[in-house]
């Protein structure tokens, strides 16, 4: 894998055929770069984000993702290229029949990690998020902020390569939003993944150095 | 409760469609028996000038299991009375042989005939009496049994299917955004599915299970005792190896096609 953990060529994303959401657009992120996406909400941030992680098919153009070329992916490429990315949603998308441990254990499951290794993890990044007492729950008998650090605990489970947070801050209180990003700053340190954040609003105490790119009518521009 | 009614829902076709098809394999068993009984005592008689050997007819008509000539004697001498002793030796001397022929298994119609046929091209064989008319009755019968236990089992097997389907398509939607998460995070295909496929094998291991008992009790009932008793065969009773792992095998294949049919068709859509 290069130095580049992200890659966009001239890269046109869509959901309906010549209706593009982004357009000819080109990025380029590095290891251990920690990246806010900025812009309007419709702006297409979400849609940027799908692209990373291979929920949405590359249109036109190149996308290469953790040494990935996503340009018409298989199945099993995908597959491989999500063990080594940890997604937060804005919406949290925990399985709601599993409890809080279960949903943790997700990404190492998968791994193929025993599930001694799988707990042992599990236990060890919900004492981070600070929900060790409520490892029984079930997601839905928590706060949405609770909830979000259970997703972000999940994401971090398998010391991902690249972590894609989208708004992981968009509906918390002021609480669990600096759990959050003092967890992705910590992760950024320790672990040294490279972190891509689409946010609108970036915290003003984050106390690290980031790069901003800003989404514009279907083309990304950094900012500095 | 809710994940109790799912399994019933599932259960219960499985159950009827697999009750179906021992039900219909029982019935075609009990008929090929019934057959097989009917042939035993079955008879065809022929009439011959010449002396019949059994080997010569059974290579011209292998579906012949045996011959036998009718002791004419004990006829003649009821006679002994009425007649001169020259007419008797005369009589005696004259008169054709009768034979009982009984075959393998009970022939259709058409095999029938033919057997007749080719027993009137035997030398000296004058006469041939199939018993027809008495014939056919069983046989019609006996084809009609069969004819309704197999349309019997192809409605039930069409509706079972139909309702085991639909269950499958609520169990995917149920655990289509846990499937759809897993994914996210690179779950291959037999990982997401597992739980749907875990829960199918147990169903249809219960369902061949339960469907194993009832026909392993149903001999016991009086009535069926009865019916077996009088019209005096032995119907084959429900083989618990051979039959059960039919009914394992069959249970388990419906079970994982659908499964596997509805989650490839929800996953395309």
């Amino acid at each position: 894998m290069s130095n580049n953990i992200i890659q966009a060529q001239n890269l046109v994303l869509s959901y309906k055929k010549n209706e593009p959401i982004i357009k000819d657009t080109n990025l380029t992120v590095k290891n251990k770069d920690f990246v806010f996406l900025t812009g309007k909400s419709g702006s297409g941030k979400s849609t940027f984000l799908k692209s990373l992680y291979g929920e949405l098919n590359v249109e036109d153009g190149d996308l290469n993702v953790c040494g990935f070329d996503l340009k018409n992916a298989s199945r099993t490429k995908l597959n491989l290229l999500r063990k080594h990315t940890g997604v937060i949603f804005q919406d949290y998308k925990l399985i709601d029949e599993w409890n809080v441990e279960k949903n943790v254990m997700l990404p190492l499951m998968i791994a193929g990690y025993s599930k001694q290794v799988c707990k042992m993890q599990a236990h060890k990044l919900l004492k981070h998020v600070k929900l060790s007492h409520k490892i029984e729950k079930m997601p839905l008998e928590l706060s949405g902020g609770e909830q979000q650090r259970v997703a972000m605990a999940r994401a971090l489970a398998h010391n991902p390569t690249l972590i894609i947070a989208d708004e992981p801050t968009g509906n918390l209180d002021d609480y669990s939003s600096e759990v959050i990003w003092n967890l992705l700053k910590s992760v950024r340190q320790h672990i040294g993944s490279t972190i891509l954040v689409a946010t609108h609003r970036i915290p003003q105490t984050l106390g690290i150095d980031y790069k901003q790119y800003f989404l514009d009518e279907g083309t990304i521009y950094e900012v500095t | 409760m809710k994940s109790l009614k799912n399994h019933l829902s599932f259960i219960i076709p499985l159950f009827i469609l697999l009750f179906s098809i021992q039900f219909a394999t029982m019935i075609d068993r009990g008929v090929k028996e019934y057959e097989t009984h009917l042939a035993g005592e079955y008879t065809i008689v022929a009439v011959s000038s010449i002396a019949l050997e059994q080997k010569i007819l059974k290579e011209k008509i292998p579906a012949i299991k045996s011959i036998s000539e009718i002791q004419k004697d004990k006829y003649i001498e009821k006679l002994k009375s009425d007649i001169s002793k020259a007419d008797l030796v005369y009589l005696r001397a004259n008169l054709p042989k009768f034979y009982t022929i009984k075959l393998t298994s009970l022939p259709d119609k058409e095999s029938l005939k033919k057997i007749s046929q080719e027993l009137k091209k035997i030398n000296g064989v004058s006469k041939i009496e199939t018993f027809k008319k008495t014939f056919n009755k069983f046989h019609q019968f006996l084809q009609m049994s069969k004819t309704a236990s197999i349309f019997f089992t192809i409605f039930i097997f069409v509706i079972s299917f139909m309702l085991i389907v639909k269950q499958i398509e609520i169990w995917t939607l149920e655990h289509k955004k846990r499937m759809y998460i897993m994914g996210l995070f690179g779950a291959p295909f037999w990982m997401k599915s597992a739980s749907l496929y875990k829960s199918v094998v147990i169903d249809a291991l219960i369902s061949a299970m339960l469907v194993a008992i009832v026909f392993l009790l149903l001999p016991n009932f009086a009535d069926l005792a009865s019916i077996k008793r009088e019209l005096g065969v032995n119907m084959s009773n429900f083989n618990f190896f051979t039959d059960l792992t039919k009914l394992v095998f069959i249970a388990l294949f419906i079970s994982i096609i659908s499964v596997t049919t509805v989650i490839l068709k929800q996953k395309n859509s």
